[in-house]
C-alpha cells in the first residue's frame, strides 16, 4: 500500500498540505489530476521523502524513484551514460533495455542538447524507471511527449508491475491510468474516483 | 573547389589575420626606435631579434628558460592544488571558510613586492620565484573553485541524492564538470599572474640561472638589446604555457563536454 496519514507541509504562510491522507493500492498506475499549484508536486516530493513534513507519517512498499518536474538532466553526460549512471555496476549492461523503453534506441549517445524536449523528458523517465524501487512517482512524465508515443510508453512501465502514482494535465494519460485523484487545493484535498 | 583547396584557403586567411597586426606592430616599433635613434633607450626588432638568435646559441640561455620555467610552472601548479584544496575545505565547513577568507583576502591585497621581500628573508634564493608564483595564485583558484562549488546547481544535487549516487558519484559527475569552467578560468588568469610575479622576484632576488636574473644583468649592464631579447623571451614562453593549458583545458572540456 502507497500509505501517507496526516501529513502537512507548510511553506512560510502557505499551507500545502493539511494533514492529508492518501491511500493507493499496490499495483497499476494512480494518477494525481488537479488544476497547476493545487499541491500535487508537493506530495510526490513529500513521499519520496525529498520534503520534510511537518506531521503525519508515510508508507511506501519500498525505496521511492522519483521524477521530477524539471528534466534535471547533467548537460555533459550522453543519454546511455545518464540511465547507467542510477545502474549498479553489475546492471550497466541494461541501458539499452531503457532507452528502448521509452522509444529512445536511436539517442544512446546524444546529449541533452542535441535532443528535443519531448525526448529530454523521455530520457529523465527512463533514468528515474531504471533507478528502480518499490513505487514511482512521475511528475508530469509525459508533457511534450504526443499522446500516442505517450500511451504506448504508460502501458510499457505497467508491464513493470512496480506501482506508480503520476501528476498529469493531459486528459489522455489520466484516461490510460487504473484509478484518478482528482485533487484541488491549497491546502490539497483528495476525492478518489474509479474509472 | 576541393576540400583540400578550401582548407588550405582557410589556413592561409588564418595566417594573414595574425600576420598582419604583427608586421603593423612590429613597423610602429621599428619608426619608433628609428625616430629616437639611440639604441640604448629603444633598439629596433632587427637589433632585438640578432640579439636573441644570438643567445640561442648559448647553452646558458636554454638552462636559464627551462629553470624559470620550472621554477614558475612549479609554484604555479602548487598554487592551483592548494587554492583547490582550501576552496573544497571552505565549501564543506563554515569554520574553515572562517578560518581561510580573511587569510586569503590579505595574500590578495599584499602588493607582489612586498611578498618577494618577505618570502626573500626566509626561503633560499632558488625556492622564491615558486612560493610568490604559488601565493599569487592560489587566491585565483581558491576564489573560482569556491564560486564553481556553490554555484553547482542544487536541482541536479537533489536528483543525485534521490536518484542514491555515492559521495564519489556525485563529486565526479556533478560537482566536477560543474567547477571545471571556473576552474579552467582560475587556471588561466592564475598562469599569467604566477609568470609575471614570478619573473619579478627572480629579479628581486636573482637565482643563479632564472630569466629575471638576465633582466636585471641586462639592466645593470645597460644593455637593453638584452633586456627587450629576454622580455620577448618571457612573453614567448608565457604564450606557450597558456596555448598548452588552453589546448589542454579545450581537450578536457571537450571529453566532458562542459
Amino acid at each position: 500500500m502507497i500509505f501517507c496519514e496526516n501529513i502537512t507541509v507548510r511553506f512560510g504562510e502557505k499551507l500545502v498540505l493539511d494533514r492529508f491522507t492518501l491511500e493507493a493500492p499496490e499495483e497499476g498506475v494512480t494518477a494525481l489530476s488537479g488544476p497547476s499549484g493545487c499541491g500535487k508536486t508537493t506530495l510526490l516530493r513529500a513521499l519520496a521523502g525529498l520534503q520534510p513534513v511537518q506531521t503525519g507519517r508515510v508508507t511506501l512498499p519500498g525505496p521511492a524513484a522519483i521524477l521530477f518536474q524539471e528534466d534535471r538532466l547533467f548537460p555533459w553526460r550522453t543519454a546511455e551514460q545518464h540511465i547507467a549512471d542510477v545502474l549498479s555496476r553489475d546492471r550497466r549492461g541494461e541501458a539499452g533495455m531503457w532507452l528502448e523503453l521509452v522509444e529512445l534506441e536511436g539517442e544512446a549517445r546524444s546529449r541533452p542538447a542535441a535532443l528535443s524536449g519531448g525526448m529530454e523528458r523521455r530520457l529523465a523517465l527512463a533514468r528515474c524507471l531504471a533507478c528502480g524501487g518499490g513505487v514511482y512517482l512521475l511528475d508530469e512524465p509525459f508533457a511534450g511527449v504526443d499522446a500516442p508515443r505517450a500511451g504506448r510508453i504508460l502501458s510499457r512501465i505497467r508491464g513493470l508491475g512496480v506501482p506508480v502514482l503520476l501528476s498529469s494535465h493531459e486528459v489522455e494519460t489520466v484516461a490510460r491510468c487504473d484509478r484518478i485523484l482528482r485533487l484541488e487545493g491549497p491546502p490539497l484535498r483528495a476525492i478518489p474516483e474509479k474509472i | 573547389m576541393t576540400t583540400s583547396t578550401i582548407s588550405r584557403n582557410s589556413v592561409g586567411r588564418t595566417l594573414l589575420r595574425a600576420a598582419i597586426p604583427l608586421a603593423f606592430w612590429l613597423g610602429v616599433w621599428q619608426l619608433a626606435a628609428l625616430a629616437v635613434g639611440k639604441e640604448l633607450l629603444l633598439p629596433g626588432p632587427l637589433a632585438v631579434g640578432e640579439r636573441l638568435f644570438a643567445l640561442a646559441g648559448e647553452r646558458a640561455f636554454w638552462r636559464s628558460a627551462g629553470m624559470s620555467l620550472g621554477r614558475i610552472f612549479g609554484g604555479f601548479a602548487a598554487g592551483v592544488l592548494l587554492g583547490c584544496a582550501l576552496a573544497a575545505l571552505s565549501s564543506v565547513s563554515q569554520w574553515a571558510d572562517r578560518l581561510f577568507s580573511p587569510a586569503v583576502k590579505v595574500i590578495r591585497a599584499t602588493p607582489v613586492a612586498s611578498f618577494i621581500v618577505l618570502v626573500l628573508l626566509w626561503a633560499p634564493t632558488g625556492r622564491v620565484p615558486a612560493i610568490i608564483s604559488a601565493l599569487m595564485v592560489l587566491p585565483v583558484l581558491w576564489g573560482n573553485v569556491r564560486r564553481g562549488i556553490t554555484q553547482t546547481d542544487p536541482l541536479l544535487l537533489e536528483a543525485a541524492r534521490a536518484y542514491r549516487f555515492s559521495r564519489g558519484r556525485t563529486l565526479r559527475l556533478v560537482y566536477l564538470p560543474s567547477v571545471f569552467p571556473y576552474f579552467a578560468s582560475g587556471c588561466s588568469t592564475g598562469l599569467g599572474l604566477a609568470w609575471k610575479s614570478g619573473v619579478a622576484a627572480e629579479v628581486l632576488c636573482q637565482p643563479a640561472l632564472a630569466i629575471g636574473t638576465a633582466l636585471y644583468r641586462a639592466k645593470i649592464t645597460l644593455e637593453t638589446t638584452s633586456l627587450f631579447a629576454w622580455t620577448i623571451v618571457v612573453i614567448a614562453l608565457s604564450f606557450l604555457l597558456e596555448s598548452v593549458l588552453g589546448l589542454l583545458f579545450r581537450r578536457l572540456g571537450r571529453g566532458a563536454r562542459v
